[in-house]
């Protein structure tokens, strides 16, 4: 079963990306509460990294987002088509200064790292597609 | 003519074409996933790239004119379609007329090779030409007003949408855009693209285009301030105060009337302008944008 939603690239959409994700895992009778934090957290994490990074400089423009529940897993994707990223040459956050309140960019991806099991990342000529895996 | 006096069944019908060797273009043997651009195709032999541009007319739209799909001609023998493709260019066009006129044309679809060689579309224009024409394409001065964006003719700007018309509209629609959407992506398929852009002209096209699947690259957010904006207590809802023809108070209430506002300049009040939109079609994919949530055309 796949739910798909797609809204601006603004920050009032996290809210309803987050009231999204609860009624699809509602539905699917995902009930362990720290899945669903898991992939709210993820997912915010990801669209503030869009709209604030992806579309910037840009009049934004859309996100699309995908859950699709297959058993024992769910796959998030995260369109957009804006600026492309490089994850992998993003550097780890310092953990120790993020604490001592001296938040650096790249705290998001460590969270979304932390909360998902696998982050897979493609630009093609249909958009920038984030994916992640979350086993249950 | 061959004279006969009975019909049977053939035990092994002969083939339509000979057997022959493949077609020898490189670009077709390549990995079948890396998309073919138009320019690649417009470097063909004529009659190749018109075999191939054959499958981006669509056969609802042939057979609503009686055109043969295939000579692109009718039963007098006269041509109802034509191509534009240019060896050495990234554009082509494909124009359908009932009369060989510009003002019996029903279809226009213009497309390109973009900077990143993906696909924009750039124009496509579905008319019916049985259908009262309305001159908003050129001014009082017979200059051309680039659909509104350039000059305007109000006179006949006014005319247009008292008789149901949008902006941009010379005549009534042909209700057929789903049909030349699906024939598009079947074509863009083909050639292995994933995608294709196009910016909308006006509020009403950018409307159309999220109800044929469209998303925003640029613009989703505007029309979400558009969207809120003429909403009761809104900056946009209050320029509809009867100052002009177009900025009548109901006109909030439909897509139509707000194209005509926002094509009489209320998006000031947003210090914006209709301006930089794009959208993008993801082959295959409806991103269910809706941004005018429950409207009325």
């Amino acid at each position: 079963m796949i739910y798909q939603t797609t809204r601006a690239a603004e920050l009032e959409s996290l809210s309803i990306f987050r009231d999204f994700i609860n009624n699809a895992c509602q539905q699917q009778g995902i009930r362990d509460p720290e899945v669903v934090y898991d992939l709210k957290l993820a997912v915010d994490e990801a669209c503030t990294n869009i709209i604030t990074h992806g579309y910037s400089g840009i009049n934004p423009g859309s996100i699309i987002l995908a859950l699709e529940f297959l058993p024992g897993t769910i796959l998030v994707g995260i369109t957009d088509f804006g600026h492309a990223f490089e994850p992998s040459q993003s550097p780890l956050p310092d953990l120790q200064a993020n604490l001592e309140g001296q938040r650096e960019g790249g705290f998001g991806l460590y969270f979304i790292y932390q909360t998902m099991d696998q982050v897979d990342y493609e630009t093609t000529e249909d958009g920038n597609c984030l994916t992640f895996t979350k086993y249950l | 003519m061959r004279s006969f006096l009975n019909l049977q069944v053939k035990q092994k019908p002969g083939k339509i074409v000979p057997d022959a060797p493949s077609i020898s273009a490189d670009q077709l043997g390549n990995d079948p996933a890396v998309p073919i651009t138009l320019h690649q195709v417009n470097a063909l032999p004529h009659n190749a790239k018109l075999r191939i541009y054959r499958a981006l007319m669509p056969l609802e739209l042939l057979t609503r004119f009686k055109i043969d799909p295939i000579a692109w001609n009718a039963s007098g023998g006269e041509q109802h379609i034509w191509l534009q493709a240019d060896q050495g260019t990234h554009y082509t066009a494909l124009v359908g007329s009932v009369s060989m006129t510009a003002e019996g044309e029903f279809l226009r679809i213009e497309l390109s090779d973009n900077a990143i060689n993906g696909i924009d579309l750039h124009m496509l224009v579905l008319s019916d030409p049985a259908e009262e024409y309305f001159r908003t394409d050129f001014d009082e001065n017979d200059q051309p007003t680039h659909f509104g964006t350039a000059r305007r003719n109000l006179a006949e700007e006014l005319r247009a949408m008292q008789a149901g018309l949008a902006p941009g509209q010379t005549r009534r629609g042909l209700g057929a855009s789903t049909a030349v959407f699906q024939q598009l992506e079947s074509f863009l398929a083909a050639l292995g693209h994933r995608a294709y852009f196009l910016e909308p002209l006006t509020y009403v096209s950018a409307w159309v285009f999220e109800r044929r699947g469209f998303a925003y690259v640029r613009g989703h957010k505007l029309m979400d301030d558009i969207h809120r904006e003429f909403q009761p207590g809104g900056k946009l809802h209050r320029m509809l105060d009867g100052s002009s023809p177009f900025r009548q108070p109901d006109q909030w209430k439909s897509v139509r009337g707000r194209a005509w506002a926002i094509q009489d300049g209320v998006l000031d009040t947003l210090e914006t302008r209709w301006d930089g939109l794009r959208m993008v079609k993801q082959i295959g994919r409806h991103a269910r944008v809706e941004t005018f949530p429950l409207a009325q055309y």
